[in-house]
């Protein structure tokens, strides 16, 4: 059993929206359906300027809101801690979506249902390596593994960079930023 | 990336119509107790009960996509005891069997019981705070997540219900309507309430968070200020109350059962009901979320 | 089951033979072998995989495309491959979208007199073309002909072999509107018209106009983070503060049109200081008296005046070049800052090509570098009969001498239908009307054609002004020939077929070509097939084409890149030329000096509008592609970028609509108020602007910086000038 999350570190994040079109065609998304958000930042003025890009999607929160206010139970967290939605069970009742605070919840607009980054659990039954967005960054910003591991790359990048959760203790979120 | 509202239209209906279906079962149990005459608009508030939550309970489906989709899976809507939801959905369930067995009874012209009534006050007040309730938990709209919500919800709940059946007893029942004058009296007051719990949400909520002041401030001076100001203050609380005021209190009695006084009264009622259906329009439509990276 | 699946017997059988290739001539690096095997999935019915190339811009990284029930399913970069280096950006995983797109061509068309398309047979589009183009090389001559290519392996091949049968000089790549000045002003001092920078190991590197985070091919992407990560120094010269700047220690937001004032002005300071490799430029170089002459006077200050870079900016990072030298370089650069922007393009990359050469940094390790490459060698001549080599010169060389002969001046050729002196065009993988100059003058160029043929896979704005219309299958739907690739070590990759063809009267590229040559009376020098062809070159470099089906890239180690080797120079005098007597006769100085960009902005509410990149288009060839679209949609990146202070100036807020004007063009868009721009530009993002109705998703989303474009070449070199724009803006109902 794992505990898996995520670092994204932003310092190295030039906002080319690879991770969004690379886990839209592994996860056969619809076109403006993308569980990653962006966010971009100026800071400074002309012409001392800074940019900062901010990938956000799913956090996979311990205290996930979005499982605690779902009716049916479509949205569950695994063993591993990765927050998942069994699509058979969504009515697409969009509650997910307004618990959310990181605004990482997607509807489909042919199914219906609402859906949301999942580790790339899919495609993993497939053997491909977790995480598309991970693999597919140009600049490797996003490093993924088990959070309960001391010596993974994850955990160790995390403390050595004192990556934090986008917005504090907000929800016990699993993606750790370094800004 | 701009912030889309979640719910629209269809889940603004829901709310109020679920609002309404239940302040109308209570304003006939409201007619039981002080206006036992009043036995068609009593049966009329038994009528627009159910039929309306029906309505909003249809839409609530039409707009959850995937459930449409599967029918079945709304049988999972009660696997989660912890969510608003869920309790919204037993709430609606009891009330909808309760007004249904009422209206039958009524239908079979038999006698409805006081307690079965009182049951259904009960879960017709537990619906129309569950509406309130259903967005009040959600953290990330300040505009929601408030205990005054489900009170406002709650007020203008009964305020429509008592709207919808004095506008009908208007046109089919004069007789019973010229003599429901206390029923009159607590529906004058209910928008007055209503204005200041408005007030409150719209000060204390604009002071809580930067989402929360530009929620406000969408309402009062941005996109949707002319719904805001026009629609509910004016024509949704002012402007009832006006009329109703002018009526109870500054016409005579022969006046105030003039067909000229109905129509004004059936008004009051309409801008009451569209009051209603703005203000959960409005809060759900104008609510922002609190920024969680800067 | 695909003709191409790899089956586990063909997989195992093709091994055996690869892994033997490997062993005896060491070509294959064990990382790509290893990869290849551990990547084989299961086969099973309708699921296969196969090696591929992106097609969404001219990178071409190589992939792996899985198919799952005969659909495109997940794609996995090759760690080999020369551009991809086991990366591809968004547009590579995002353009795969447009092979299934319901605005693809189906069949071939032709317009009728009412000017409306109809479908016709492949036989009847083939003999009408081919009678139209024996009648105009019977009336007027194969000069009368040309054709336009943006080039992939394929289009390179067959449309060169073509136009060579038939016996016409006129074959012209896009590079006109891409690339022309820099790589003809490079030409013209260094006789290459190219380079590499050796990001790897550099001290110190200077980007100018070229963002590598925004006009993305990750090998280069990698090379600036490896760069910034190794310490060096990293300065990003563009008016716009690009995404690259993320991994830049400064951003200079030059004037836009101005760069050659600030190399010169570095020059000065090298030469004034004597910080030069004086070794370097005593040994190699011809011309050097005159160029230090004619920079004598370019000083920091009088740089400043015009680039607006302060002169203690310019004497520090002349200064820093000389200590980092000769690990240092100014980039290559591609389109960015002097591809074809400026009536000074060409004369700014002989002035950076000159600078470098000051750096003594040629081929030295951190510095700029010739890398090896490797190609196809001579084919058995039985069955690939060589074509006559074409007499006569490209139409425009005359015009635009200093313009490389390998790319010609596209626009130039099609102008002269005007004249009648051009009767017949053919395009291939180019949007020619849309993309390169003003659109509604190139249109009535197509349209005093006798014959204008387009291959394309959608309606593009080039295609609207067709005879003939013929569909392409997509790049994920054919075979191309290998593609050779430069680099450190130099490589081959393949773009296999990987998708059985969807529309079934669309053709690939070498069978378009191969039917228009026979319809032409020229079908002798195309008796192969793309199977027989691709072999044939691999076997010139020991490979097979079962082999490189196998693991899709295969490098060669052996012809590694050397350092410190001077490179025979292919200029006339056999040195680094200073000083161009082409040049010269081209109306210029004879060593680079300053010379003015053809227009200035006024200031007021006039600005210069400059164009870039973003990172999920390729101009106009991927805005009809919807998941790329969706994120243009979702981020609002229609937007013109404004500097803030003169937004303000003009009471212009963010997100505020504004029409955009100037004497050919009229058009509205919303404004993103920023500090990231040079205060007298606004930049406009490319790729929109489609005005083709047949691309859905595309058409009548944003503005196209073409509309704006006068029709107009720079002296000598022949590029579009496409930043020589003036526009107003001013805001909606203000």
């Amino acid at each position: 059993m794992a505990r898996y999350g995520m670092l994204i570190n932003t310092k190295k994040c030039i906002g080319c929206y690879a991770c969004r079109t690379a886990c839209q065609r592994q996860n056969d998304l619809l076109p403006n359906e993308s569980f990653i958000k962006f966010h971009e930042f100026e800071r400074g003025t002309y012409p001392h300027v800074t940019i900062e890009h901010v990938p956000t999607q799913c956090m996979h929160c311990v205290d996930a809101p979005c499982q605690a206010v779902c009716p049916t139970g479509a949205t569950y967290t695994t063993e591993d801690g990765i927050v998942c939605v069994d699509h058979g069970r969504c009515i697409g009742c969009k509650y997910c979506m307004a618990a959310c605070p990181y605004g990482a919840r997607v509807h489909n607009e042919e199914s219906g249902i609402v859906d949301k980054c999942r580790f790339c659990t899919v495609s993993a039954l497939d053997g491909t390596e977790m995480c598309t967005c991970v693999t597919a960054c140009p600049t490797g910003v996003r490093i993924f593994g088990d959070l309960d591991d001391p010596e993974s790359e994850v955990s160790k990048q995390i403390a050595e960079l004192n990556a934090q959760p986008i917005d504090g203790d907000l929800t016990n979120a699993k993606i750790f930023y370094v800004r | 990336m701009s912030f889309e509202p979640i719910w629209g239209a269809p889940i603004a209906w829901y709310l109020f119509l679920a609002g309404l279906g239940g302040g109308a079962f209570v304003t006939s149990a409201f007619l039981r107790w002080r206006h036992p005459e009043a036995v068609n608009m009593r049966k009329a508030g038994h009528v627009i009960a159910p039929v309306v939550v029906m309505i909003g309970l249809v839409l609530l489906m039409v707009d959850a996509e995937a459930g449409l989709h599967n029918p079945l899976r709304f049988a999972l809507l009660l696997h989660n005891p912890f969510s608003v939801m869920t309790w919204g959905v037993v709430f609606l369930a009891a009330f909808m069997v309760i007004s249904l067995v009422v209206l039958v009874l009524d239908i079979l012209k038999k006698h409805v019981p006081a307690w079965l009534e009182m049951a259904g006050v009960v879960f017709a007040v537990c619906v129309a705070m569950y509406t309130g309730a259903l967005l009040g938990v959600c953290k990330t709209f300040p505009l929601w997540n408030n205990a005054l919500l489900p009170i406002l919800f709650l007020v203008s709940a009964m305020s429509a219900g008592a709207a919808s059946v004095l506008f009908v007893a208007v046109f089919r029942h004069a007789d019973e309507f010229n003599k429901a004058g206390v029923l009159k009296k607590f529906h004058f007051c209910l928008p007055l309430i209503e204005m200041v719990l408005v007030a409150s949400l719209c000060f204390i909520t604009s002071y809580n968070s930067t989402a929360g002041f530009e929620s406000v401030m969408g309402l009062v001076a941005g996109d949707w200020a002319l719904w805001f100001w026009l629609g509910l203050v004016l024509v949704g609380l002012v402007l009832p109350t006006a009329l109703e005021t002018w009526l109870l209190f500054f016409s005579s009695k022969e006046f105030e059962e003039s067909k000229k006084a109905h129509i004004i009264s059936a008004a009051s009622d309409a801008g009451v009901l569209v009051g209603g259906f703005l203000l959960r329009y409005l809060v759900v439509m104008a609510a922002l979320p609190v920024t969680f990276v800067m | 089951m695909s003709e191409n699946a790899i089956t586990r017997r063909s997989f195992l059988a093709g091994s055996a033979g690869v892994a033997a290739l490997a062993a005896a001539g060491g070509y294959m690096s064990f990382g790509a072998w290893e990869q290849a095997c551990a990547d084989e999935p299961e086969t099973d019915q309708g699921s296969w995989s196969a090696y591929t190339m992106c097609n969404a811009c001219s990178s071409k990284c190589g992939y792996k495309a899985y198919v799952k029930n005969g659909r495109l399913s997940k794609l996995i970069a090759s760690e080999h491959d020369a551009s991809a280096q086991g990366k591809i950006c968004a547009r590579g995983y995002g353009y795969p979208a447009i092979v299934y797109s319901e605005d693809r061509l189906t069949d071939p068309l032709k317009k009728n007199d009412k000017g409306e398309f109809e479908a016709i047979s492949w036989e009847q589009a083939f003999q009408e073309i081919g009678d139209k183009v024996k009648a105009i090389i019977d009336e007027n001559g194969p000069e009368a002909l040309a054709l336009v290519q943006d080039p992939r392996p394929n289009g390179a091949f067959y449309t060169k072999r073509f136009l060579d049968a038939l016996g016409s000089p006129n074959y012209y790549t896009h590079g006109a509107a891409c690339n022309l000045s820099k790589a003809s002003g490079y030409a013209e001092v260094i006789g290459a018209g190219d380079f590499s920078a050796d990001t790897a190991n550099t001290k110190m590197i200077m980007y100018i106009g070229r963002s590598v985070a925004d006009a993305i091919k990750p090998a280069h992407l990698q090379g600036l983070q490896k760069a910034h990560e190794n310490g060096a120094k990293v300065v990003m010269v563009d008016p716009r503060c690009n995404n690259s700047t993320v991994f830049a220690d400064e951003w200079l937001p030059i004037n836009p049109g101005t760069d050659l004032a600030f190399i010169l002005a570095m020059s000065h300071v090298l030469i004034r200081d004597g910080i030069y490799d004086k070794a370097y430029a005593a040994e190699n170089v011809v011309g050097f008296d005159e160029f230090a002459a004619g920079v004598a006077d370019c000083t920091p200050a009088w740089a400043e005046g015009i680039c607006g870079i302060s002169a203690a900016d310019i004497e520090r990072l002349a200064v820093e070049f000389s200590q980092a030298a000769p690990a240092a370089c100014i980039d290559a650069g591609w389109r960015g800052g002097f591809g074809n922007q400026y009536a000074n393009s060409g004369e700014t990359a002989r002035a950076i090509a000159v600078f470098n050469t000051l750096l003594g940094c040629w081929n030295q390790k951190g510095g700029a570098l010739f890398t090896s490459g490797v190609s196809a060698g001579k084919l058995d001549e039985e069955k690939f009969p060589p074509v006559p080599k074409v007499e006569g010169k490209k139409a425009g060389s005359a015009e635009y001498p200093l313009a490389s002969a390998g790319m010609g001046v596209n626009v130039y050729a099609a102008s002269l239908a005007k004249e009648g002196k051009m009767k017949g065009m053919f395009f291939y993988n180019s949007n020619m009307v849309a993309g390169y100059s003003n659109p509604a003058y190139l249109q009535e160029c197509l349209e005093a054609l006798d014959l204008c043929v387009v291959v394309d896979i959608q309606m593009s704005e080039t295609a609207l002004c067709a005879d003939y219309v013929l569909p392409e299958c997509s790049y994920l739907e054919r075979l191309e020939v290998p593609a050779f690739n430069g680099g450190l070590i130099p490589s081959v990759s393949l773009r296999d077929k990987v998708l059985d063809v969807i529309h079934p009267n669309t053709k690939p590229c070498d069978e378009i070509f191969k039917g228009l040559a026979e319809a032409c009376g020229v079908g002798e020098y195309f008796p192969f097939t793309i199977e027989e062809l691709a072999d044939a070159q691999l076997k010139t470099v020991g490979l097979s084409l079962d082999a490189l089906r196998e693991v899709g890239t295969v490098e060669f180690p052996e012809k590694a890149f050397v350092y410190g080797n001077t490179p025979k120079w292919k200029t006339p005098s056999g040195k680094i030329q200073f000083t161009s007597e082409k040049c010269a006769a081209a109306g210029y100085t004879a060593a680079p000096t300053w010379v003015a960009p053809a227009v200035m902005p006024a200031g007021g509410n006039q600005f210069r509008m400059i164009t870039g990149k973003q990172a999920i288009h390729s101009h106009t060839m991927t805005a009809n592609c919807k998941p790329l679209m969706a994120i243009t949609e979702d981020y609002d990146l229609t937007r013109i970028w404004m500097n803030a202070d003169r937004a303000a100036q003009l009471g212009i807020a963010d997100g505020d609509e504004v029409e955009v004007s100037n004497e050919l063009h009229t058009g509205r868009c919303r404004v993103k108020v920023t500090q990231r721009m040079n205060p007298t530009a606004i930049f406009l993002p490319p790729a929109y602007g489609c005005t083709s109705e047949q691309q859905h998703t595309a058409y009548g989303v944003g503005l196209r910086s073409t509309d704006y474009t006068t029709y107009q070449l720079e002296t000598g070199y022949g590029s579009t000038m496409a930043h020589e724009i003036l526009v107003t803006v001013k805001k909606v109902g203000a």
